[in-house]
């Protein structure tokens, strides 16, 4: 097997470790739902992203309408074209094949790992091949853990109301980073403007909270001075964890430079 | 719509998003939603996590009252106060769900 795959399989592992246990408890919520236990996890191949999944899930559940579904799983999937932006580069007259696969398993860990080659590698066909070492270890790791969180989730009795599991999840993310100004900004905001549209029609008020979020957020980053998109996208994250890492040391540095 | 078709076309537009830029040049992304897409993971994250948690407390409360709504606040206060004390993240799992499940089962007494 190709040396520079199973080097970019072998760069995947710190991140699995973190993103895995992501994987299960959104595998657990899938068990706890009224969806069909396949149409569950069809999310992890068709969706290839952790906060996407858990917002259609939980719509989907609450009997949310399609377009809200849709809408906000594209509003959460936005920072994908940004990645896919500055993957353009390294990815210019390779196969159509080529590129409607390396587009399906981008997403954060798979950036991480493909542009920290790339940029530091001129060889294309060596970075080529790592992000796909990467990215195949992470769909097999992301779509096994979350088939075994469903599995293991349908078998525990209700009264342990795993329901909690999530938003316990969630919350364990969001608090350590209050810290950061914008992105406190971010969620008081959002919070705030989902609950208010709780009533909203078609559950939209999920989309609507966190559009609002990010323009609040993004009212506290702006006077920070703009870096360039292959600069800002290129900045790997401190800490392997869950798929909003790299966004997160990127906003670090941005508040930093701005102090 | 159905739920598999709904699936289906949420997943179908993630994926343009994924190919906007790799197959073609001319379009390009505003500099300033750069910035903001730093932020769209804790706002959905945020929001989320509120929607949920306000649901699980009106039903909680509407199924019997007030008392009921007390091991989700037990929860939440013991879960927060030990990823704030801590800064780690797992801490709101394995500290939530035993509070929840104690708290639940002393005032079902």
């Amino acid at each position: 097997m190709n040396k520079d795959f199973v080097g970019g399989a072998r760069a995947m592992l710190p991140w699995l470790a973190g993103v895995l246990p992501f994987g299960l408890v959104i595998g657990v919520s899938v068990s706890q739902t009224h969806l069909p236990a396949g149409a569950g996890w069809l999310t992890a191949p068709v969706l290839f992203g952790g906060s996407a999944q858990i917002a259609a899930i939980q719509l989907l559940n609450a009997g949310g309408a399609a377009v809200a579904v849709i809408v906000t799983t594209m509003v959460i999937n936005l920072r994908l074209a940004l990645y896919s932006a500055a993957m353009a580069q390294y990815w210019r007259g390779t196969p159509l094949w080529w590129r409607l696969l390396g587009g399906y398993l981008l997403v954060d860990p798979s950036f991480a790992v493909g542009i920290a080659k790339y940029s530091s590698d001129p060889d294309r066909r060596r970075g080529h091949a790592h992000y796909l070492g990467g990215g195949v270890v992470l769909w097999i790791g992301w779509l096994s853990a979350v088939a075994i969180g469903a599995r293991a989730g349908a078998s525990v009795p209700s009264g342990l109301h795993l329901e909690i599991l999530v938003p316990l999840f969630l919350i364990g993310e969001l608090l350590p980073k209050l810290r950061q100004a914008p992105t406190r900004w971010a969620m008081v905001a959002s919070s705030g403007v989902a609950l208010l549209c709780l009533t909203v029609p078609l559950h939209l008020g999920i989309a609507i909270g966190i559009v609002a979020g990010m323009a609040a957020g993004w009212f506290k980053v702006r006077p920070a001075r703009p870096a360039t998109r292959t600069r800002a996208l290129r900045k790997l994250p401190r800490r392997p964890s869950i798929e909003d890492t790299v966004d997160h040391a990127d906003a670090n540095e941005k508040q930093e430079a701005h102090r | 719509m159905n739920v598999w078709i709904t699936i289906l076309a949420a997943g179908l537009g993630s994926y343009v998003l994924r190919m906007s830029m790799i197959t073609s040049d001319r379009f390009r992304l505003p500099s300033q939603l750069e910035g903001a897409a730093s932020l769209v993971a804790p706002s959905a994250f945020a929001a989320l996590a509120t929607t949920t948690l306000a649901g699980l407390a009106l039903d909680s409360v509407q199924a019997a009252g007030l008392r009921n709504a007390l091991p989700l606040a037990a929860t939440l206060a013991v879960a927060s106060l030990a990823v704030v004390r801590t800064s780690k993240p797992y801490l709101a799992v394995l500290t939530g769900m035993p509070t929840f499940w104690l708290v639940s089962a002393l005032i079902s007494r």
